[in-house]
């Protein structure tokens, strides 16, 4: 009898059924790397790709392909690949769609990492990119090349929280028959699906929301099979012949799923970013409590915005879901439940009064992560984005005395206590 | 591969392999709103075992152009037209759900000339609801996706497939979104409107096999298990999935058709 089951289910059972030889309930920790063949026949039938299953764990696990179709399940996706991070998962977006000589339209306030990427990595290998402001829909169109091979920004971005107007700029992007793919991490499919705005691939870092510890890093593509690749000339690595697999069109035999079929067979084959069976087994324990831990999240959040926006010793306060945000309308409509867990917050002081203020804190960690589901606080200036320009990282957001916060789940009232303990370090620099 | 066939762009899937029209021939019919795609793991299957294959997209179907057939003869005509363009004699038919009552329709043209059929998940009859008709119509990407939620069992809803990260729900209802809007309407009409599938049944004298789901909401069992008595010395098998046999349990059909086709001459 089939249910449609609701968001909750799915994050705890999508991907998994128990096996009737053991009747385990957990996903099993597959952990091997590789796959007995029942006969050559069947070996080849692999390799050819005749039909799904698994012969090597760098191109795909029986616990990983739990994690990903539990993820392909929450985004409403037509498949979804887990790799080894964030950064792989883009990485291999990027690889698999262009080659040299293609050009991409990327947001200018994205998480450091993503912008190095495009902006230092893949020029060597003849990839450019123009980088534009995600808020700002028509130079997002103007920057459109005939060479454009996808657009790319982060529906929330790190650590800026500018929320890009996705149902807008998926328009463009249908208009102009070039994929549009956003980092999801800072939303999770709890809070927004892109897909329904009509995004049409989503990139994941695991390690944060989704997996919510802060114990296994890992990375995921979802693909919403919702994009024609069928355009030869300009999609030539998911619609021409692939060289091997007796020259397989990814499109041509896979339609919806040809992107992480390319993907599976080109990057995860060639590059090898595979996800160890037991970080998927971890992640997907976090998983399972999402929509428990996003309320918590949201609601923590919401208590500490009231807490740091009346505070007398704090500057400025930047999170969507305060009407001073300039993005504030947009987040109101495509992130209804809530923008996230992520505060920037600038202490009355500057660069020495934000020091002084992480180094004083004791329940909150100073590290660099977000989405545990512990509180944690970094220096954005002095670590994550160190390696940028004051003038990229004007350009992205940031300032001197910004403080990014990462909302935990702990009792609001500890998490605000902890925080007077650092506003009290502060007032003694500051006298 | 694609050809121009009655005036229109048509997709044939051949599972990466080039047709040669010298081997045995698998045709494969696909089910209302459905394409090439919904037989993903029989085509490169068969084709890499040394058959030919094809899997034609219908008008209107997936990378298709042309209009949708308006009945099953209809459909049924347009097949063996094609198997006339292409020159293809030695030729099994296997269907998928709609694509069974094509087959019937087709054996009757070509008088049981047909070296096999093979039914999966089909019936001599698939009448369709009145709702589900009007809703083809007014909204078929509702439809579609109603109805990829009806086509599947437990695999669907737990989203396990036998594919490592592929989901049934999500790549099934984008299968269906690759075809015209009209398309899925003149499908579940047709369905609907058949009603020769007895007489046609109780006609088939080649080899015939079927793979029925116990799951099934599409094309019940029971509605199978009557055709199949029909047919005479039909080799029959009983699969636990849904209505999306195909994808749900492609190991199996492999495994069941490949062990079928070896039996014949």
């Amino acid at each position: 009898m089939s249910e449609n089951y609701k968001f909750d289910t799915l994050s705890l059972h999508a991907g998994h059924i128990p096996d009737k030889e053991t009747g385990s309930r957990a996903v099993p920790i597959y952990q091997t790397t590789s796959y007995v063949f029942n006969s050559t026949e069947e070996a080849a039938s692999l390799y050819n790709m005749e039909v799904g299953g698994h012969l090597y764990t760098r191109i795909s696990n029986p616990t990983v392909a739990a994690l990903e179709q539990r993820l392909a399940a929450l985004e409403g996706g037509a498949s979804a690949l887990a790799c080894s991070s964030g950064m792989a998962a883009m990485h291999l977006v990027v690889s698999a769609i262009c080659s040299s000589g293609d050009h991409i339209v990327a947001s200018s306030k994205m998480y450091g990492a993503n912008i190095n990427l495009l902006q230092h990595t893949m020029p060597r290998f003849g990839v450019n990119t123009d980088f534009v402001n995600p808020n700002d829909p028509e130079a997002i169109k103007s920057a459109i090349k005939p060479n454009t091979k996808l657009v790319f920004g982060e529906v929330i971005g790190n650590p800026g929280l500018d929320i890009m107007d996705v149902p807008e700029i998926a328009k463009i992007c249908n208009s102009k028959n070039i994929p549009l793919v956003l980092d999801a991490t800072f939303n999770t499919p709890y809070l927004m699906q892109p897909f329904k705005h009509g995004a049409n691939i989503i990139v994941h870092s695991l390690t944060k929301w989704l997996g919510g510890h802060g114990i296994a890093i890992g990375g995921a593509i979802v693909n919403g099979g919702n994009f024609d690749w069928g355009d030869k000339d300009k999609f030539p690595t998911i619609s021409g012949p692939h060289f091997a697999l007796g020259g397989i069109s990814f499109w041509e035999e896979f339609g919806p799923s040809a992107l992480i079929a390319k993907i599976r067979a080109e990057g995860m084959y060639n590059f090898g970013p595979s996800l160890s069976p037991t970080n998927a087994f971890h992640l997907m324990q976090g998983i399972e409590t999402l929509p428990l831990r996003m309320k918590k999240h949201i609601e923590n959040t919401h208590s500490i915005l009231d807490f740091l926006v009346n505070h007398e010793m704090v500057e400025w306060v930047k999170h969507p879901d305060l009407e001073t945000h300039p993005d504030h309308e947009v987040a109101k409509r495509i992130l209804p439940k809530g923008s996230g867990s992520i505060v920037v917050f600038g202490i009355k002081g500057g660069r020495e009064a934000g020091k002084a203020f992480i180094e004083s804190v004791q329940l909150a960690s100073h590290l660099a992560n977000v989405g545990d589901a512990k509180t944690l606080l970094i220096h954005p200036g002095s670590t994550t984005h160190s390696h940028l320009s004051s003038e990229a990282m004007k350009e992205g957001g940031l300032t001197d005395d910004m403080i990014r916060l990462s909302v935990g789940l702990e009792d609001i009232n500890d998490i605000t206590k902890d925080f007077e303990r650092g506003f009290k370090a502060v007032k003694k620099l500051n006298k | 591969m694609i050809i121009n066939f009655k005036g229109a762009k048509t997709y044939l899937g051949t599972g990466g392999k080039s047709l040669d029209i010298n081997k045995r021939t698998l045709c494969f019919l696909h089910g209302s709103g459905q394409n090439h795609l919904s037989f993903i793991q029989q085509a490169r299957f068969f084709a890499y075992k040394g058959y030919s294959v094809i899997v034609p997209d219908m008008p209107a179907h997936g990378f298709s152009d042309g209009n949708p057939c308006k009945s099953i003869k209809e459909n049924a005509e347009w097949i063996n037209d094609l198997l006339v363009k292409l020159n293809l004699k030695d030729v099994v038919v296997i269907g998928h759900s709609q694509g069974c009552l094509v087959a019937l329709e087709l054996n009757r043209i070509l008088k049981n000339s047909l070296e096999a059929l093979i039914f999966v998940a089909g019936s001599n009859e698939i009448p369709v609801n009145q709702f589900l008709l009007d809703l083809s119509k007014e909204n078929p990407q509702k439809a579609s996706q109603m109805m990829v939620t009806w086509g599947h069992g437990i695999d669907g809803d737990m989203s396990i497939n036998k594919w490592p990260g592929h989901s049934h729900y999500g790549e099934g209802n984008n299968i269906m979104c690759m075809n015209k809007p009209k398309a899925l309407n003149c499908d579940l009409n047709s369905c609907n409107d058949y009603s020769d599938g007895i007489y046609a049944a109780k006609n088939i004298k080649v080899p015939a096999l079927a793979v029925l789901a116990r799951n099934d909401q599409m094309t019940p069992l029971k509605s199978g298990l009557k055709f199949v008595e029909l047919i005479e010395n039909c080799e029959t098998h009983i699969l636990d999935c849904g209505h999306f046999l195909p994808s749900e349990r492609p190991m199996e059909l492999n495994s069941i058709i490949n062990s079928f086709l070896s039996k014949l001459k």
